[in-house]
C-alpha cells in the first residue's frame, strides 16, 4: 500500500503564513514567523492488533514551512495500521556524525558547523517587545541529544490494502507552552541555541507539538 | 572535538574515492560525457541538467566562447574581463566598464562551484547558469551585442562550427548551445583545494586564530550562554560558505542601508515587496581575492565588511533577522544592533577568510585563456 504522511504547520488554530501574517502567541505577543523546520525521523507504523510493524530506513526528513510538507513512505507492506511513532529531532548516531547525505546533508543550515550535531527545530521570526515596543527578532535554534523526542499518535481510517495519506499537524504555539510557558518580551536573550531555555522548549515540543488531524 | 577527528578521518578515506573526471571515449562520434571533478564533500544532490550533460567538448567550447571577445559589440571584451582567474574570476573593481567604457551598477560576482547554486545574478534573476551565460551578452552595460549578431559572428568563423558540431551534434550555432557551452565551462570552475579544504580533509591544521576565526564564523552568538560568534555562517552555509540554494533563501537583506535608500534587489524579480533590499549571499571562496565588497562593491577591504556587520548595520523593515537579532552582549531591544566582536576576533575571522584562497584554482591551466 502507498503511504505519504502530510504536515500542516498552524500558529494559534491558523495555517501558518510566512512573512506576511501576523499571529498571536500564547503569551499574547504578536509574532511574524519568517522560517520554520525540523526534524522528522525514525517513522514507524504500527498495526497494533497483529502486531506488525513498517519501520522506515534511513528515516531522517527535513520538514519545513515552503520547504517540504510530505514523507512519501512509497509502497509498504499491507496492515490496517494504526499508530504512528516518529521522532524529532535526529538520533544519538546520526547527530554524532556530519559525513552524510540527502537531508542530513551538513550543507544545509540544519548543522551548526562540524562538531556539534544538528538543530532539530528551526523558529525564526519577529515580534513587538513589550517594554520598548520595538520589532525584536526572535530565534530558535534547538538540539543537542537531550531534546531528541518520540513522539506515538493513534491513526484512523488506514485499512490494509488502500494507499493513505496521514495528515499531522504541528502547532508552533507548543513550542511556547506546556509545560514550559514563554514570554518573548521576558527572555534574558532573544537567541535560544542551547542552555536551560533550549531544553524548556524541547520540552514543550515533546508533547503535543505535531498531532494527528 | 572527537566527531571532528572522527570526520576527519572518514575524510581521507574518501580523498582515495575522489570522483574521476573522464571515462572510457565512445565508440560513436557522440561528445565524450564527463563528471564533474568533485570532493565527496560538496552535495550530491544537485543533479546536472538532463538536457545539458557534461561533456569533454562542451566545456572546451565553453571555455573558448568564455574568453572570446568577438562576442562583445566592438571585439574588445569578453566574459573574463570582468571574470579573471587570478582574482577568483572577479575583476576587482567596483563597477565594470563593458564596451565604449560604460559602467555596470552592480560589482562583478566571483565565479566558484557554481553548479551548487541555484539562482544567479545578485537579485537572483536567472534560474540556471545557462540563461545566466547569454544575458551580458545583449546587456547594452556589459557586452552590447544582439545575440543574431552574435550567432553570425560565431557560425562565420573558421573553427567555430565544428567545435559546435563535436559538442552538441550540429554546426548551426544557436544562442541556446552558447548557453550551454558556457554553463558546461562554469560548472568545471571548482575550487575544493584551499586550506580550509586540506583542513576538511585533515591534511592540514589551521593556525589558532585560523581555526577561532572558523568557529567564530560558523556561530551564531548566544550571549546567554557566553557563546561568541561572528554570525557568517547563518547565510554562508557549510562547506560551500553560500546561501542557501532552496528557492530564494539564500537571499537577505544584509543591513547595508536604511528603508531611505534601500534598493529593491530581488523584489525586482518577485514582486514581493518583502524582498526588498534583498541580495544573494555570495560564496565565500577565495574572498580574499575579490575585493571589492558587497552587491554595489562598496567596501574595499574584509576590514570594511567585519566593521560593517558588526557595527554599522542599518535596520530596516526586511533586514535579516538573524542579524536583526545577533549579539555577543545582552542588548536592550532599543539598542542599535551591534555584534560586539572584538578586535581580535574581527582579525580571527579575516584571518579565516583566507584559508578560503585556492592557489591552485586560481592558477589552473584548465580555466585560463585558451587563445594565449
Amino acid at each position: 500500500m502507498n503511504v505519504e504522511i502530510t504536515f500542516e504547520n498552524t500558529l494559534n488554530g491558523n495555517t501558518l503564513e510566512l512573512n506576511q501574517e501576523i499571529f498571536t502567541l500564547p503569551s499574547g505577543e504578536s509574532f511574524m514567523v519568517k522560517k520554520f523546520k525540523y526534524y522528522i525521523s525514525n517513522v514507524i507504523l504500527t498495526d497494533s492488533e497483529t502486531n506488525t510493524q513498517y519501520v522506515e530506513t534511513d528515516s531522517y526528513h527535513l520538514m519545513g514551512q515552503d520547504f517540504n510538507s510530505a514523507i512519501e513512505l512509497g509502497m509498504i507492506p499491507s496492515a490496517n495500521y494504526d499508530q504512528i511513532t516518529f521522532s524529532i529531532g535526529v538520533d544519538e548516531v546520526a547527530n554524532s556524525r556530519t559525513d552524510q547525505t540527502g537531508d542530513l546533508d551538513p550543507n544545509n543550515d540544519m548543522a551548526w558547523n562540524w562538531n556539534s550535531g544538528y538543530k532539530f527545530v528551526i523558529l525564526e521570526g519577529e515580534f513587538i517587545h513589550q517594554s520598548t515596543q520595538e520589532r525584536t527578532g526572535l530565534v530558535f535554534h534547538i538540539g543537542n541529544n537531550q531534546n531528541y523526542a518520540t513522539v506515538t499518535l493513534p491513526l484512523s481510517g488506514l485499512a490494509a490494502g488502500k494507499s493513505a495519506s496521514i495528515s499531522l499537524e504541528t502547532a508552533i504555539d507548543e513550542l511556547f507552552s506546556n509545560p514550559n510557558s514563554l514570554v518573548p518580551s521576558n527572555l534574558a536573550s532573544t537567541t535560544v541555541m542551547g542552555g536551560p531555555v533550549a531544553d524548556q522548549i524541547g520540552q514543550n515540543y515533546a508533547d503535543g507539538f505535531i498531532k494527528a488531524n | 572535538m572527537q566527531s571532528l577527528i572522527r570526520y576527519a578521518a572518514w575524510m581521507i578515506a574518501s580523498a582515495l574515492l575522489f570522483s574521476c573526471s573522464e571515462s572510457e571515449p565512445p565508440i560513436d562520434q557522440g561528445p565524450t560525457p564527463i563528471s564533474l571533478d568533485k570532493p565527496d564533500y560538496f552535495s550530491d544532490q544537485q543533479v546536472m541538467p538532463s538536457d545539458n550533460p557534461l561533456t569533454e567538448e562542451g566545456v572546451r567550447l565553453g571555455r573558448m566562447l568564455f574568453y572570446e571577445k568577438k562576442l562583445s559589440q566592438d571585439g574588445t571584451i569578453s566574459c573574463s574581463s570582468c571574470h579573471q582567474q587570478e582574482k577568483g574570476f572577479s575583476d576587482g573593481l567596483q563597477f565594470s566598464p563593458g564596451v565604449n567604457g560604460t559602467l555596470g551598477s552592480m560589482n562583478a560576482m566571483a565565479l566558484s562551484n557554481l553548479h551548487w547554486q541555484t539562482r544567479f545574478f545578485w537579485n537572483g534573476r536567472a534560474v540556471s547558469l545557462e540563461e545566466q551565460a547569454l544575458i551580458p551578452i545583449e546587456d547594452p552595460k556589459e557586452m552590447n551585442l544582439p545575440m543574431k549578431e552574435a550567432i553570425s559572428r560565431l557560425q562565420g568563423d573558421v573553427n567555430y562550427p565544428g567545435l559546435f558540431q563535436a559538442a552538441f551534434g550540429s554546426d548551426q550555432v544557436t544562442s541556446e548551445n552558447i548557453g550551454k557551452a558556457l554553463a558546461q565551462f562554469e560548472r568545471t570552475l571548482i575550487s575544493a583545494n584551499s586550506k580550509f579544504d586540506k583542513w576538511i580533509r585533515g591534511e592540514v591544521e589551521l593556525s589558532p586564530e585560523e581555526e577561532l576565526g572558523l568557529e567564530l564564523f560558523f556561530t551564531h552568538p548566544e550571549p546567554s550562554i557566553q557563546l561568541r560568534g561572528g554570525n557568517c555562517g547563518d547565510c554562508h552555509l557549510g562547506f560551500m560558505t553560500s546561501g542557501d540554494p532552496n528557492g530564494f533563501a539564500g537571499f537577505h537583506n544584509n543591513g547595508l542601508d536604511s528603508d531611505k535608500s534601500l534598493k529593491s534587489g530581488l523584489e525586482s524579480v518577485t514582486e514581493n515587496p518583502f524582498d526588498k533590499g534583498k541580495f544573494k549571499a555570495p560564496s565565500l571562496r577565495n574572498i580574499a581575492l575579490t575585493a571589492p565588497y558587497m552587491h554595489d562593491g562598496r567596501f574595499s577591504s574584509l576590514e570594511e565588511v567585519l566593521d560593517h556587520y558588526n557595527e554599522h548595520i542599518q535596520n530596516s523593515e526586511t533586514l535579516d533577522v538573524l542579524i536583526l537579532e545577533a549579539s555577543n552582549e545582552i542588548l536592550d531591544p532599543a539598542e542599535p544592533i551591534r555584534l560586539y566582536l572584538s578586535a581580535e576576533e574581527k582579525q580571527a575571522i579575516i584571518a579565516f577568510l583566507h584559508t578560503l584562497t585556492d592557489e591552485e584554482f586560481v592558477s589552473n591551466p584548465k580555466f585560463s585563456n585558451p587563445f594565449n
